[in-house]
């Protein structure tokens, strides 16, 4: 039995090895020169320019556009584009040489900035990942107490001279529907902290004071409502961020002395 | 064994092409001026489609799938034509979501908190914003109330008026007319679009004796130029439905 073997066709090869080297290389070539990381000629399609390599936003060329000349990019002129244009590669130029001048070593308001910016990047992950609700009602029963209204009092504060046998008139000090903080300012923490404790319609024992013996008179005393979840919401997302934004910076800078290497004088602590 | 050559060379080709015309279109998007977007067909049902896409995977959470918000929660609802930022363009839509609302970036819109009049320090920024007492809260809905064009105790809505223009300070983020500010997000106080709560006398109250700052993170770092752009591109569809289309 013989089998045919049909005829090497030499050129179809030599066709398809071009056709697959052609390929490897345009895909090379175009990795090269659009990877990230890599010294390339083109600028990418989201900034505007290059400043040795460092990018200048294309959204960020917008902004600035509107802002200063308040058009947009179609109805910008030419001069307009170039001043904003020169405008930011002039800041990215000086950046640059402030990094080669290590500025931040002896500039005040860099190095605050720099703290700022880092402390920025870590913030950033507490605020990019939203907490489940489950998460947020365990944050809200862990922390109940901080979620309530704030208390209200319309009281009569009256006033005995000191030395008065009680026949002569008192002076009345009227505190009308004011906030439990307000009604401590103006009252002083300790006839408040005797005024809090009043129903409505109660009168104090007599508080002697420096400036003469107070009897409270607590005409209404709307104490402090918890708010439920719903009511609350708000603030616990924004407590339960800060606190794990808190967390993070704490884990961070733990670790950045952990990998630090700092040597103290003997003569200072 | 050259006929399978064939057919893995041609769907090399194929993936080839399809991946060289996807790059090709979003380098288009990122060149293009984002505000013309929309009447480029092409270019605007690209970035719909995959801004869609990273919508529902990073924004969803707190806007919804259909982006229609809660106001129980202060979440914004995307698909009505009222903007608290901004104009409500894709240029400024996309600034939003690259730096967020007091998402701590310093591009971020930061300017302006709700103070939290039912406390000693009614503002964290501006220590001349004063406290102000029950009445003077009850007042300023009562005021707010007015302007909504319903029926209100006038005598209370005048001294919320005396109050928004002058002590409480109020008209200095929401504008004298109480019509807002887009450029600090300051909502208008004349419509019946609330942000938070159902924009009864009460959930004013709330909003005015304890403060509001809601906020959105800034994706600069975490979605690519081309990411951040199409999901702008994906939020303007959301309310201009007939352009997108």
């Amino acid at each position: 039995m013989t089998a045919s073997v049909p005829p090497v066709n030499s050129r179809r090869s030599f066709v398809l090895m071009g056709c697959g080297a052609l390929a490897g290389l345009i895909m090379a070539g175009y990795s090269l020169f659009t990877a990230r990381g890599t010294s390339t000629l083109a600028v990418p399609p989201e900034d505007v320019a290059l400043v040795n390599q460092q990018p200048i936003s294309r959204s960020d060329y917008l902004l600035q556009l509107q802002t200063l000349y308040g058009v947009d990019l179609a109805h910008a002129t030419a001069a307009q584009r170039r001043k904003v244009l020169d405008d930011m590669i002039r800041e990215e130029l000086f950046v640059q040489r402030g990094k080669e001048l290590d500025v931040a070593s002896s500039d005040p308001d860099v190095r605050a900035a720099m703290v700022g910016s880092v402390e920025l990047e870590i913030a950033a992950d507490a605020l990019t990942s939203q907490p489940s609700e489950a998460q947020l009602h365990a944050y809200y029963e862990a922390h109940r107490p901080r979620y309530a209204s704030e208390g209200i009092v319309t009281l009569r504060d009256h006033v005995f001279a000191a030395g008065e046998s009680g026949a002569g008139s008192p002076s009345v000090k009227a505190i009308d529907e004011e906030f439990y903080f307000a009604a401590k300012i103006h009252m002083g923490e300790s006839l408040f902290d005797a005024a809090r404790k009043l129903p409505d319609g109660g009168v104090s024992d007599p508080i002697v004071r420096p400036d003469g013996i107070h009897v409270l008179h607590m005409i209404k005393n709307e104490k402090p409502v918890a708010f439920d979840f719903a009511a609350a919401r708000d603030r616990v997302l924004s407590d339960y961020r800060n606190e794990a934004i808190g967390h993070l910076r704490t884990g961070d800078e733990a670790f950045l002395r952990k990998r630090a290497n700092v040597l103290i004088a003997d003569d200072v602590l | 064994m050259v006929r399978i050559t064939f057919i893995l060379a041609a769907w090399a080709f194929i993936v080839a092409a399809v991946l060289a015309r996807s790059s090709y279109i979003e380098a288009r998007l990122l060149r293009a001026d984002p505000d013309s977007i929309p009447g480029d067909a092409m270019l605007s049902g690209f970035g719909r489609e995959r801004g869609a896409v990273l919508f529902e995977g990073h924004c969803a959470i707190c806007h919804g799938d259909a982006g229609r918000g809660d106001p129980r929660r202060g979440i914004p609802d995307l698909t009505d034509d009222d903007w608290l930022y901004g104009s409500g363009s894709v240029s400024s839509i996309e600034q939003i979501i690259k730096y967020g609302i007091r998402s701590y970036h310093p591009r971020g819109w930061n300017i302006a908190s709700m103070p939290a009049y039912a406390t000693v320090q009614a503002s964290a920024r501006d220590g001349r914003i004063p406290s102000l007492s029950p009445g003077n809260i009850r007042d300023l809905a009562e005021f707010l109330v007015r302007e909504q064009g319903l029926h209100a105790d006038d005598a209370a809505a005048a001294r919320g008026a005396a109050l928004f223009s002058g002590a409480a300070g109020c008209y200095d983020c929401h504008a004298p007319d109480a019509k807002g500010d887009s450029a600090i997000g300051a909502p208008n106080l004349t419509d019946r679009i609330t942000l938070y709560g159902d924009g009864s006398r009460e959930s004013m109250a709330m909003s005015i004796a304890y403060g509001r700052h809601g906020m959105c993170p800034a994706w600069v770092r975490r979605l690519a130029p081309a990411g951040i752009r199409e999901a702008a591109i994906y939020v303007y569809s959301l309310s201009h439905t007939a352009g997108a289309e």
